[in-house]
């Protein structure tokens, strides 16, 4: 019954501007897929191609199996909440609930039965007979989503559907959000949002975009911990980038020798080294280096240290520290070998 | 889920619906407006190159051209749409600038009975004037109790600077409004640091809120320079011999003397001024919204 | 803001009141005041009678306000039907489109109504089409003259339309007629009401074309008006200017009320 989504090759262009270029991407039915990446990275362009209210100047949009790529929007069976809730001003939350299977003209028996259900889901079954106007940011986002589920979509496209709201509320949709799909396991999702922890906390899988292209696909966790791209590894997630040189089994960098897995990357190449900040620990261990401490960042529960190696600024977050170094002070970081990733210049070139 | 399984399966590109292409939904309105309007316009041009002697010439151009009663019109017309647009645009802006920057209690209310004299007829202000400046209005009145005189000395208002005041005082709150809309958007923040680092109120007024609304006041100033063009009503009811203007001539031929070709060269004369600068004052607001 | 000293912030509002007040509070309470008063030869008028009301509101002037609200309505139903058919279709245009549309429907506005007036009586005094003589030729030029001010109001009301809207009820499976009727007209329902109070106003004090087209039954207001005051009876002219500025206002009135009733946000 569940659908998934297909891109074929879709690029899109405004004015001999693309802003998205050539987009192969399946989401399969019942994941959830995250479209992360900058603002102008392309990301919400795609998810409009998917809703149909942008037109690919090449390639084809498939949900489940039918190209829907000239179907206009309200012939695809989708839902969408977007931003701005987009709430029809006039209408009761019940009516707003009940206008998709009014248009779609479901049976009239059915239709309370079915708006019922949704504002349920969303726990707003009491807020029926209100207006939009009525409700906070974060009910009226409740509200868009039993819109979009009364219909039964098989596809669900979310436009940064958080960003309006602050951020403790935020938390609690992450929830909320991650609830619903258990509960409609059959349902696609697709998730354009700019904020990693949303894609991370949500997402089966993440599709990175930058610069009108895919960057890069995985699940949070392979994204996490084996980036491909050094945007990948600076955009999910917070990265010290290293430029390094390959040996055999090791690397070499600003001429201490570091032991990190090489893989199959060739020796002798030049290549981009990636160490999360929190795996970074003070004092001696594997892989030590020792620079000056150019910056102290008191966090609350950690301290952000800025060490200056070579000239290189390596960033190192602690547990907060009973007595940060001062300024200048000489340290010692280390991290383990398994924790570095090597990031070839040549998959990074590509992108 | 039922509805996602509507429509072709298996990998077949599915055909949209033919649908009505969107222009021919325009057309209804455009060719009723055609009927009504274009088509009659039309025929305007095709009698002012038809005498009344027959066939096709543009000897009633010729002769309009030739009268003076049609060149002091034009004149007329020009001078007092000039003079009063020019007139609309100082009080309008001095007003504005008080209401929006000197905010005093009952500016709002000043600016709704703005809105409210909108929507009124022109004429109004002539009879109001007539009142007023009459022979034996207010002023006049004023002035003969307490001189003894036997006539006031206010006797212009069947002359052409009759019609200029009740133009000025009818278009400025056209001026107005723009104004106060552009004037809305200067942050007061602006105007504060500007005076914080030392300027005077003439200076914030040259320097911080003319350019900001220099764009309102040409979209407002061209706005009302066409309606003065075409101003009909103020005239009519001044009912000075004296004062014609080219809408008056149409109006005259026409009507009161059945030469329709001499109304119509007129009326075509009249067309391509307004026209014209109207399309001057859409480019200029069209830059001014940007 | 401006102006922060005391001295200065007097001196800015005596200016403005010695301009406001004269200008345009002035010109209204002095047609009140004559609508009132038996004569006005020195500097106040003399004499209060309301028997000008009485000839106002009676007789051809009774017949000229009942011609004038009938026309009215007539014209700004008309052209709000049509103002906003174009405007719709307009706005789903593309760009070049749109253009030709909004030269073409904003043209009434930049040609003199005079010759609006003289183009219908041009057109419409011989076959096939004779309205001339009647009612119809009246109202028909009203029209005309209304619609491109229908036209501008909703189509700037559509420009400010949140697209969101149109596409969310899209993305719920509703068909661009659909989305036209429950979603699309009905957001814009407070701009159509404010056209329409416009488009009445203008309609009460057409003057112009008016005085170009009306025939001897068929007497509006501002002709009457015109007239009367042409008589010589400033007076009587003065009282029927006052029911024609009250019942405009009262219509307005109506009008905002049902917009305040009609807005959501």
């Amino acid at each position: 019954m569940a659908d998934g989504i297909r891109f074929e090759k879709v690029s899109v262009a405004y004015g001999g501007n693309t802003v998205l270029d050539s987009l192969d991407l399946t989401v399969e039915s019942g994941e959830v897929m995250a479209l992360l990446g900058p603002s102008g990275s392309g990301k919400t362009t795609a998810l409009r191609a998917v809703a149909g209210f942008v037109r690919p100047a090449s390639g084809r949009v498939l949900i489940g199996d039918r190209d829907v790529t000239d179907l206009p929007p309200h012939r695809r069976g989708i839902g969408m909440v977007v931003q701005q809730y987009a709430l029809f001003p006039h209408l009761r939350v019940e009516d707003n609930v009940a206008f998709g299977l009014k248009a779609q003209k479901v049976a009239k028996n059915e239709i309370p039965g079915r708006v019922t259900e949704a504002l349920e889901m969303t726990g707003m079954a009491s807020y029926a007979k209100r207006y939009p106007r009525e409700l906070s940011g974060g009910q009226q986002q409740r509200v868009a989503i039993a819109r979009a589920l009364a219909i039964r979509p098989g596809v669900l496209l979310l436009d940064e559907p958080l960003s309006a709201l602050d951020a403790q509320l935020r938390s609690g949709m992450l929830a909320e959000l991650a609830r619903l799909h258990r509960e409609l396991p059959d349902v696609s999702i697709l998730y354009v949002t700019h904020d990693q922890v949303e894609a991370l906390t949500l997402a089966d899988r993440i599709a990175v975009m930058d610069k009108a292209r895919l960057q890069d696909v995985g699940t949070p966790q392979e994204l996490y911990r084996r980036p491909r791209t050094e945007f990948t590894a600076s955009f999910v997630g917070n990265a010290n980038l290293l430029p390094v040189q390959v040996g055999s089994g090791s690397v070499s960098f600003a001429g201490a020798e570091l032991k990190v897995p090489t893989g199959d990357v060739s020796s002798g190449v030049s290549a981009t080294l990636c160490v999360r900040p929190h795996l970074v620990g003070l004092g001696d261990g594997p892989n030590a280096l020792t620079g000056s401490v150019a910056e102290v960042q008191w966090r609350g529960s950690t301290h952000r240290l800025y060490v200056d190696v070579d000239g290189h600024r390596l960033k190192a977050d602690l547990r907060e520290l009973r007595t940060p170094p001062a300024l200048g002070d000489e340290v010692t970081v280390h991290f383990a070998p398994e924790d570095a990733v090597l990031l070839s210049a040549g998959v990074s070139a590509d992108g | 889920m039922a509805s996602a399984t509507l429509g072709a399966r298996a990998g077949v590109r599915v055909k949209s619906r033919t649908e009505i292409p969107r222009w021919v939904w325009a057309l209804p309105p455009v060719a009723v407006l055609g009927l009504v309007f274009l088509y009659p316009l039309a025929l305007v041009v095709q009698q002012s190159v038809t005498p009344d002697t027959g066939g096709t010439s543009l000897q009633p151009y010729a002769d309009v051209f030739a009268s003076s009663a049609f060149r002091e019109a034009l004149g007329t017309t020009v001078w007092l749409a000039v003079g009063a647009t020019v007139g609309c645009l100082v009080l309008g802006f001095a007003l504005a600038l008080v209401i929006a920057f000197v905010p005093f209690p009952g500016g709002k209310a000043v600016a709704k009975f703005i809105d409210v004299f909108l929507s009124f007829p022109s004429f109004l202000i002539t009879l109001a004037l007539l009142f007023v400046y009459g022979s034996v209005g207010m002023a006049n009145g004023l002035w003969t109790d307490v001189t003894g005189a036997a006539t006031g000395p206010f006797q212009f208002l069947a002359t052409p600077w009759g019609v200029l005041l009740a133009e000025i005082t009818y278009f400025t709150p056209f001026v107005m409004r723009p104004l106060l809309a552009a004037f809305s958007q200067i942050e007061t923040a602006q105007l504060e640091v500007a005076s914080s680092l030392g300027a005077r109120p003439a200076r914030i007024v040259r320097q911080v809120i003319l350019p900001e609304a220099l764009p309102a006041l040409a979209a407002g100033g061209s706005l009302v320079l066409v309606m003065c063009l075409n101003e009909f009503g103020i005239v009519l009811f001044t009912g000075a011999k004296g004062v014609t203007t080219l809408p008056m001539l149409v109006y005259g031929k026409a009507i009161l003397e059945s030469d329709y070709p001499g109304a119509c060269v007129v009326a075509v004369v009249n067309v391509l001024i307004s026209v014209g600068l109207y399309g001057v004052y859409k480019v200029v607001s069209r830059r001014a919204r940007a | 803001m401006l102006v922060h000293s005391r001295k200065g912030k007097w001196a800015a509002w005596v200016a403005f009141l010695v301009l406001f007040l004269p200008l345009f509070a002035l010109p209204l309470l002095v047609i009140v005041a004559a609508s009132f008063a038996t004569s006005w030869s020195s500097a106040f008028p003399t004499g209060f009678t309301g028997g000008h009301y009485r000839a106002a509101t009676s007789g051809a002037s009774l017949q000229a306000l009942t011609t004038s609200l009938v026309t009215a309505v007539s014209a700004s139903v008309l052209a709000l039907l049509i103002g906003t058919w174009a405007a719709l279709a307009a706005a789903a245009l593309k760009k070049g489109g749109r253009r030709v549309l909004d030269a073409l429907f904003m043209l009434p506005v930049a040609v003199p109504s005079v010759v609006v007036g003289l183009a219908v009586l041009v057109a419409f005094s011989k076959p096939p089409v004779l309205l001339n003589g009647t009612r119809w030729i009246v109202i028909l030029a009203h029209t005309i003259l209304v619609t491109a001010f229908a036209y501008q109001s909703v189509s700037a009301a559509i420009v400010r339309l949140d697209p969101a809207y149109e596409q969310a009820a899209a993305s719920l499976g509703a068909r661009p007629s659909y989305v036209l009727w429950k979603v699309k007209l009905p957001l814009l329902l407070p701009s159509l009401n404010a056209a329409a109070g416009l488009c009445f106003a203008l309609s009460m004090g057409e003057l112009s074309a008016t005085m170009m087209l009306y025939p001897p039954d068929w007497l509006p207001l501002p002709v009457q008006i015109y007239s009367t005051t042409d008589r010589g009876s400033l007076f009587t002219g003065s009282a029927i200017s006052v029911v024609l500025m009250a019942t405009t206002l009262l219509v307005l009135l109506l009008v905002s009320r049902i917009r305040t009733k009609a807005s959501y946000r």
